[in-house]
């Protein structure tokens, strides 16, 4: 196997990766999706790093890889402890709640428009009928409302 | 009995020391313990002063019949302390280069050196006796005037000073001591704006002149000096210079005989003499450019034409420093300055015109002013100006009987015009500070002392036979009219200027008569009416007014005669050795000149009697005429409009100046300060919107900032 | 790199193909990265996709092949999931759907790294991240948001920009791997990677998780136990704020019950 192009390929493969996750950083309003994000940069490094082990002939790659697990790890737990007292404090995931850090003279980011869900059909399952049917009742059954 | 130097040195310490020890005792023991006694210590200064002086005199004109003066003996100096001495500071000054032999080489390398010298000598001695003996009277006079007065203590403190500082003026043997005291004595004197403001103009170009005169002479002494290491250096007024002086004026043709008829065309020109050590130069010499700039100086202090404005406005004051400051001391300094640099204007005939020009056209045009004038102290104040103007004239023709006649003129006017001001005092006291001659007349029976003592004054003013301004006015007429005949280059219309100044100075003597009869035929004669908010009908003022009244007077009456028929006045003064140069001998002598007092006792009467035609009687002639000559009265009460003019020639503009200053100031220096003091705040605004609390705004700035780093390690060829 | 003076047509000609792809390739993902993020109601989605695909597809056209047709086919399948994964967890509009995509990504990368012959990475991956993290992440999602989604899922912010600097970011990387891993590099690179052997002997060795303990046990011995001090501290802080966000002055008093995690 030609080594450079396998190289390559996986760069290649790595910093698309890397860039995506950074589109996604910037771009997306949801913290846990950002943060998201944040980890598949983390993964396209990951790849780049394993690459370069596999060119070297080195294991020094894949121990940074390791550590990246453990660290990312970390890094999830405390995040996402800090996420939860975030939603406590606004009651929302939004990023956009947090805005107070800012010049007196600017304006907030307002959403101009706010999109409304998808209308979905509800479709609720139905159940088939189970169990004995009620006894007939004669006088209803009987009953003639003109003759 | 006075005549050794010792006693004379310790003299010439006492008279200077004496109102200064006065003062400063007036002012530490003045606000509390002596309160209304706080006179005392002034006036037994200045009286000490006064013997002093009367006995230094005495002894100055014992030694000058003996010849003591006529090589400027170095024990004629007391040098009391060395002020300052600064090794070679400059390379020797085109005159001493200029010299032959030995000087030139000694001297080649001038320090610059400044000792505290008094001098002894006549003109030293004569200016002292009459400064101080009018100010004795002047502070006994102030005791009943000032009496009561808030500040008592503080005036009669300023007084010791200020007298004090005239002393020592006169003194001096320096032009640097003589500037810081001639500047000293506005300081010292309640002095206003204006007066301040026009004596700086004066001061400034005195400073120049000093300046010159350290450039072109090497030093400022009057005197040769002796450094300790046995260089000599010829002092300004010193023997060197005027023995050069001497010797070289044999050169000099003149013709003795004064009784042929002279045309101006054909006398020989007057020239300085070849040789002598002073430089001349003609109308853009040096030596002028030193004579015209000191005669600024003189002109602000003596309040000449055009930096005379200052005089009658500063009568705000109390009349006994009226008195004290225009007529004995403030105003003698110029003439003092002027007479001791004789020498100097010798070499420089221009500015000898300069002088006697200035001194007539100020004579004049003050006299026309205080024609129509109607607050006597101002009457009285235009007419010092007017004999100020005088003295120049008679100071200008650089004669010897010019230079003695301005110095008698000075001394005759310091004792009448004192008491013309301390009788308009006493009739101010009682009338209650009321000196508008238009709300009282007929005052001659309330205060009879005084009337009658004005009155004496006034003839003296007049120059009335046999009062002492007769003796000191027709000597200088009598010496402006010899330079006439004299001859030389200056002309005007055929004649010498110096003969049109005459006939200035015959026409202003007349109008110098009415005025002041005038003055006095208001006052003190016509009906009795009094300002309306006295309670109390005037009385004659208390003893210790009076009595200086009545001695000024006797002066004023006496001293002429006195003078004159003993000639003492004049053989003494003659021996100053600023005035001794055999050179400046073989100018017109001393004399009485019958033709020149006749015609001025003509015109004197003819003035006295227009007075009195127009005031002593009816007063309905007086209107008329004012009537017909609307524009002249008018143009003589307004004081020939000159506050105006200064007002807007050089008032208005300088305001200008300082608005548009203002305003470059306000707007343009500090609109440029504040424009970049207000750049960060524009930085800041430009950059504050990036700080917009978005987390994404703040990563995308950061992916932009490693996408630059990451273009540039991607894209480097 | 050449330091000859070269014309402009031979430049062109010698560089057209890389001139020319680059630009269009970055526009056409650039168009579509934006087209294909959430942008309220409007659609476009799909053809975005389309687009994405394209422009990536040009870009890797550009890379070399690996030899042998069954590991190209193998790499660029996986390689081709990975990536989309990536782009489906930043553009949907629920966020369970990009946790979901996330671990899409994740598996494609444990197969990347189990293709490359890291087999302890891959399957630690997909343990440790795809089955511990990526659940926790869900955990959260569902405590926050009960309805899977709300409105501020469905909007970007700058989504212009963002496509933008990631187009660029994606060229300026492409760049500089050319530059630095191709053309003339290429064969010094050659030169320099390791033959079939020395792989047996280093990093595709047999006993693959014993080669890997050896050498972290050996020489990253300190960087093993500063990361397990590390995850005790996450685990101490996470703790602390989930406690204190509760009952701010009872904090040590709660320590023993602690707080939902």
């Amino acid at each position: 196997m030609n080594e450079v192009a396998l190289l390559r390929s996986l760069l290649a493969i790595g910093a698309i990766l890397f860039a995506t996750g950074v589109i996604g950083l910037l771009t997306r309003r949801n913290l846990i999706v950002m943060f998201l994000s944040a980890e598949l940069s983390l993964q396209g490094i990951a790849v780049s790093l394993v690459a370069w082990s596999r060119y070297h002939n080195n294991f020094g790659g894949q121990m940074l890889v390791i550590f990246i697990i453990a660290v990312a790890a970390c890094e999830a737990a405390i995040a996402l402890a800090l996420f939860v007292k975030l939603f406590h404090d606004r009651g929302t995931l939004d990023v956009v709640a947090w805005q107070t850090l800012r010049e007196e003279n600017l304006p907030p980011h307002i959403d101009i428009e706010v999109p409304e869900p998808e209308a979905r059909e509800e479709k609720w399952p139905e159940l088939t009928p189970a169990g004995r049917e009620p006894a007939p009742n004669l006088q209803q059954q009987r009953h003639r409302a003109r003759v | 009995m006075f005549d050794s130097w010792e006693t004379m040195q310790s003299l010439a310490v006492l008279v200077p020391a004496l109102p200064l020890l006065g003062a400063v005792l007036t002012a530490i023991l003045g606000p509390r313990i002596l309160k209304s006694r706080a006179h005392w210590p002034v006036v037994l200064g200045l009286t000490g002063s006064a013997v002093a002086a009367l006995c230094l005199l005495i002894g100055v004109n014992r030694q000058a019949a003996q010849g003591a003066f006529a090589d400027d003996p170095a024990s004629s100096r007391l040098t009391l302390w060395e002020w300052a001495s600064v090794d070679p500071a400059m390379p020797a000054p085109a005159a001493l280069r200029q010299a032959s032999g030995t000087m030139a080489e000694a001297a080649a390398q001038v320090p610059f050196h400044i000792d505290i010298t008094l001098r002894i000598d006549p003109l030293t001695a004569l200016m002292l006796a009459m400064v101080t003996l009018v100010s004795t009277l002047v502070a006994i006079y102030s005791i009943g005037y000032m009496h009561g007065e808030r500040g008592y203590w503080r005036y009669f403190s300023y007084v010791g000073l200020f007298v004090f500082s005239m002393t020592m003026l006169v003194s001096v043997s320096n032009f640097l001591l003589l500037y810081v005291f001639w500047y000293q004595k506005p300081a010292a004197a309640a002095a206003g704006k204006k007066a301040f403001l026009v004596n700086r103009v004066g001061d400034f170009g005195f400073a120049l002149g000093v300046f010159l005169i350290w450039t072109t002479y090497g030093t400022l002494n009057f005197h040769d000096t002796k450094l300790p290491d046995g260089q000599a250096i010829p002092g300004v007024l010193g023997q060197t210079r005027l023995a050069s002086l001497a010797a070289s004026g044999a050169d000099q043709e003149h013709d003795p005989d004064h009784s042929a008829p002279h045309d101006a065309a054909h006398a020989p020109a007057r020239k300085p003499p070849a040789e002598s050590l002073y430089v001349g130069g003609g109308w853009f010499g040096i030596g002028t450019a030193i004579c015209l700039l000191l005669l600024v100086g003189a002109c602000g202090k003596s309040a000449q034409f055009p930096l005379h404005v200052w005089l009658p406005d500063a009568m705000e004051g109390p009349t006994p420093v009226s008195a004290l400051i225009h007529a004995a001391t403030m105003v003698t300094a110029g003439i003092y300055l002027v007479v001791r640099c004789t020498p100097l204007f010798f070499a420089s005939p221009e500015a000898q015109l300069v002088v006697s020009v200035i001194g007539g056209v100020t004579a004049l045009m003050a006299a026309i002013i205080a024609v129509t004038q109607t607050d006597l102290k101002r009457v009285l104040a235009y007419s010092t100006v007017s004999q100020l103007g005088y003295m120049f004239l008679g100071l200008g023709t650089c004669t010897l009987i010019g230079a003695t006649s301005g110095i008698f003129h000075l001394m005759t006017h310091a004792f009448f015009k004192a008491l013309l001001f301390l009788g308009a005092g006493s009739v101010m006291h009682s009338l209650g500070g009321v000196i508008d001659m238009r709300r009282f007349s007929g005052l001659r029976h309330k205060m009879p002392v005084t009337c009658w003592t004005f009155l004496i004054g006034c003839l003296a003013l007049a120059g009335v036979l046999p009062f002492a301004g007769f003796w000191s006015k027709d000597m200088i007429l009598a010496a402006v009219h010899e330079r006439a005949h004299e001859g030389g280059s200056f002309t005007l219309a055929g004649q010498s200027i110096f003969h049109w100044l005459y006939w200035i100075g015959t026409g202003t003597a007349l109008l110098t008569a009415f005025y002041t009869f005038r003055a006095f035929f208001l006052a003190f004669f016509g009906p009795e009416r009094f300002p309306g908010e006295l309670d109390h009908p005037p009385h004659e003022s208390p003893p210790n007014m009076t009595l200086p009244l009545a001695i000024l007077a006797a002066f004023a009456a006496g001293l002429g005669v006195v003078c004159e028929w003993t000639g003492w006045f004049d053989k003494l003064l003659l021996k100053t050795p600023s005035l001794a140069f055999a050179a400046f001998h073989e100018t017109a002598e001393v004399g009485f000149h019958p033709h020149i007092a006749a015609i001025s006792t003509v015109t004197v009467l003819i003035g006295i009697g227009l007075a009195a035609f127009f005031y002593l009687g009816e007063r309905t002639q007086i209107d008329r005429i004012a009537a017909w000559v609307r524009p002249l009265y008018r143009a003589s009460y307004g004081k020939l409009w000159f506050d105006e003019i200064y007002d807007a020639l050089i008032v208005k503009p300088l305001w200008i100046l300082a608005r548009l200053a203002y305003v470059v100031d306000r707007y343009l220096i500090d609109g440029i300060v504040n424009t970049i003091g207000r750049l960060p705040v524009w930085t800041g605004a430009l950059l504050r919107p990036f700080q917009n609390g978005q987390i994404q705004s703040y990563a995308l700035a950061m992916i932009l900032g490693a996408l630059i780093l990451l273009g540039t390690l991607a894209l480097r060829p | 790199m050449s330091d000859m003076p070269i014309t402009l047509e031979a430049w062109l000609t010698q560089n057209a193909p890389r001139v020319l792809s680059y630009p269009v390739a970055t526009l056409l993902v650039g168009v579509g990265l934006w087209l294909v993020l959430p942008r309220g109601r409007r659609g476009g989605r799909a053809v975005g996709a389309v687009l994405l695909l394209v422009g990536l597809g040009m870009l890797a056209a550009r890379l070399p092949m690996l030899g042998d047709w069954k590991y190209e086919t193998v790499l660029w399948l996986l390689g081709g999931i990975t990536v989309v994964s990536g782009i489906g967890t930043i553009s949907m509009r629920s966020p369970v759907y990009c946790a979901l995509w996330f671990a899409l990504a994740l598996l494609g990368t444990g197969a990347l790294f189990m293709f490359v012959g890291a087999q302890f990475l891959g399957i630690a991956t997909v343990v440790v991240y795809a089955g511990a993290i990526v659940v926790t992440f869900l955990f959260v999602l569902m405590l926050a948001q009960p309805e899977g989604q709300d409105f501020y899922d469905r909007l970007s912010w700058e989504p212009l920009l963002s496509a933008l600097t990631g187009a660029v970011m994606i060229l300026l990387l492409s760049l500089a791997l050319e530059s630095s891993l191709g053309g003339t590099a290429a064969a010094e690179l050659a030169a320099k990677s390791p033959t079939p052997q020395a792989l047996e002997k280093g990093i595709l060795a047999p006993q693959h998780v014993a080669s890997i303990g050896g050498v972290l046990f050996s020489k990253y011995l300190i960087a093993v136990q500063v990361a397990g001090v590390l995850l005790l501290v996450a685990l101490v802080g996470a703790s602390a704020i989930v406690v204190y966000q509760r009952n701010p002055a009872a904090g040590s008093a709660d320590a023993g019950q602690g707080g939902r995690s």
